[in-house]
């Protein structure tokens, strides 16, 4: 990859020893994928957090921001462990909160914008149409190539806090037009799209994943007015089953008007794979992993819930009360907890016994804690929160509906679908 | 056997090799406390890959892999060099930040030239890999 005399200068080391590791990481990065140049980013978001990071991470990121380096780029951060505001109520264990300290003082030194959340393009981090990005979180970075119709590869945390601090990275991969049109052809004609909802399009994301791979799919046949949450439905599941980094939704992706737009030229005369309602129904027992009765824990919010949904789940709980030996949690970021409260939301919800959270995400970060209180069986509506709680902390998994889940959490006992 | 391959680090390295036929992710499928492989159902599942040359066809799952690795790496129980049959970011960012020698794409399919407990050098600089066979 060549570098041009200010990059190589950040390579010898002139801008101190922080730009000079992001430079050394993005040189080999470029190399192996034969980028042939750095192009200039303009938004950056970063996953990790402390269960990914251990104690070998923080140093690491502290080592980064150690003699001053500073992102070039606006550069926003996913949810943490728990929620600042609410470490004494939740009894958060004193080694989490003096971790979860440490990364965010090195990640305000670094310059980063700590938003916590996971719908950044909700809170302020918006693309254009165009732009080349890097967004490591695989679910919001198949979203922005997919529905703004940004470009950015499936870059880890290395590379896009590498490409913040230099302000570029290697233009390699979907970053390239060629590199964009759709490889495989998918009709979903045939389905009740008139009876779904955001859960049943995560079914169907769960089925196709499988069978999609690494490889960039084209949608057809998808209802014409469906609703943003079924599109994150969709593609956030896409990439737990599958890997995608690239989706035309026909019709909805910005860079597929047409199938012909799609692929660039010539539409397969067959689909490559269709599927019934039966695969749907199939996969949505599928994505649940527990068989238990009780649940201990109902938990929204993978990705955060917007402010639609939490009046959805408002609305649902109105007049009820969630049992006493279940909790019921809602996670979502700071700006929709500030709407909430403005709202009269919040009072709403704490009456019925919900627990509005903000900063973290339903999939990962409580669960290291919750596990040691206890909890064992969760419900979600998120097919993803499914996987990560099931595979990387052990839980006992129910999934459903959100209508489900809120019964659920009123019962204490599953009430949804189950085989 | 020698075999020309494709840098993605550099630096010289020698040791055991431990094969895989599957991908490997480093979140949730390894363990950064041992190194032991620990995704049900895969064929190193329960085998340590501490310390080995380990061979294995292409990297998947969580981009959050490279942290995984790193801590291992700290810990003492992340393999010494990386051959893969095709290289992926998670993996290639993984060496790249802990200076673990990798390369990729050589000459032949390694997963078919290389077995478990051969003594491997990769020589990531100059893109070779040598291969002594146990024994011999």
């Amino acid at each position: 990859m060549e570098l041009n005399d200010q990059q190589q200068k950040m390579l010898e080391g002139e801008n101190g020893s922080g730009v000079q590791k992001a430079m050394e990481i993005l040189q080999a990065y470029g190399d192996c994928y034969e980028a042939e140049r750095l192009i200039p980013v303009t938004s950056v978001h970063v996953a990790g957090n402390f269960p990914v990071l251990m104690d070998e991470g923080i140093e690491w990121l502290e080592e980064l921001a150690g003699d001053g380096t500073k992102v070039r780029v606006f550069t926003t951060k996913n949810p943490e462990m728990f929620d600042p505001e609410q470490v004494d109520e939740m009894e958060i264990p004193t080694i989490y909160q003096v971790r979860q300290r440490r990364i965010q003082e090195a990640l305000k030194s670094l310059g980063l914008v700590l938003t916590y959340s996971c719908h950044h393009y909700l809170v302020g981090n918006v693309p254009r149409f165009g732009d080349h990005i890097a967004w490591a979180s695989s679910g919001s970075q198949v979203f922005a190539n997919s529905v703004i119709g940004a470009r950015s590869n499936r870059d880890g945390d290395h590379v896009a806090l590498a490409a913040a601090i230099v302000g570029a990275i290697p233009e390699w991969g979907l970053h390239l037009p060629e590199n964009r049109k759709a490889e495989i052809l998918i009709d979903v004609d045939g389905l009740k799209f008139e009876e779904y909802e955001p859960t049943d399009y995560k079914a169907l994301g769960w089925h196709l994943g499988k069978q999609v791979g690494m490889k960039i799919p084209a949608f057809v046949n998808l209802p014409s007015d469906m609703h943003i949450e079924g599109i994150k439905g969709l593609l956030y599941t896409l990439t737990v089953t599958g890997a995608t980094g690239l989706v035309h939704l026909v019709g909805i992706t910005p860079e597929a008007p047409t199938a012909e737009a799609a692929f660039g030229g010539a539409v397969p005369g067959t689909p490559d794979i269709t599927v019934s309602q039966k695969d749907v129904d199939e996969a949505f027992y599928e994505i649940s992993s527990s068989s238990a009765e009780k649940v201990d824990l109902v938990i929204f919010g993978c990705p955060q819930c917007s402010i639609q949904e939490v009046q959805e789940i408002a609305a649902l709980l109105e007049g009820k009360r969630v049992h006493p030996d279940t909790q019921l949690w809602i996670c979502t970021s700071r700006w929709v907890v500030t709407l909430c409260e403005r709202m009269g939301l919040l009072e709403t919800l704490r009456a019925s016994g919900a627990r509005v959270v903000s900063d973290v995400g339903a999939a990962d970060g409580p669960h290291l804690y919750l596990k040691e209180k206890g909890v064992r069986v969760i419900a979600v509506n998120s097919a993803r929160a499914s996987y990560y709680a099931h595979n990387l902390f052990g839980m006992d998994t129910w999934f459903g509906s959100t209508g489900d889940c809120v019964r659920t959490a009123v019962s204490g006992r599953w009430e949804g679908k189950r085989r | 056997m020698i075999l020309k391959a494709k840098p993605v680090t550099r630096g010289v390295v020698e040791g055991e090799a431990i094969v895989s036929h599957m991908p490997i992710s480093f979140t949730g499928g390894m363990d950064p406390e041992t190194g032991i492989i620990r995704e049900p159902g895969h064929d190193l599942e329960g085998r340590s890959v501490a310390g080995k040359i380990l061979v294995f066809p292409t990297g998947k799952g969580s981009t959050t892999g490279s942290w995984q690795f790193y801590a291992a790496f700290k810990r003492g129980h992340a393999p010494k060099g990386i051959i893969n049959v095709r290289v992926e970011g998670v993996v290639a960012v993984s060496a790249i930040i802990t200076d673990t020698p990798m390369v990729h794409d050589l000459e032949k399919d390694p997963l078919e030239c290389i077995e478990d407990g051969d003594l491997v050098k990769i020589d990531a600089t100059h893109g070779v890999v040598e291969i002594s066979k146990q024994g011999t």
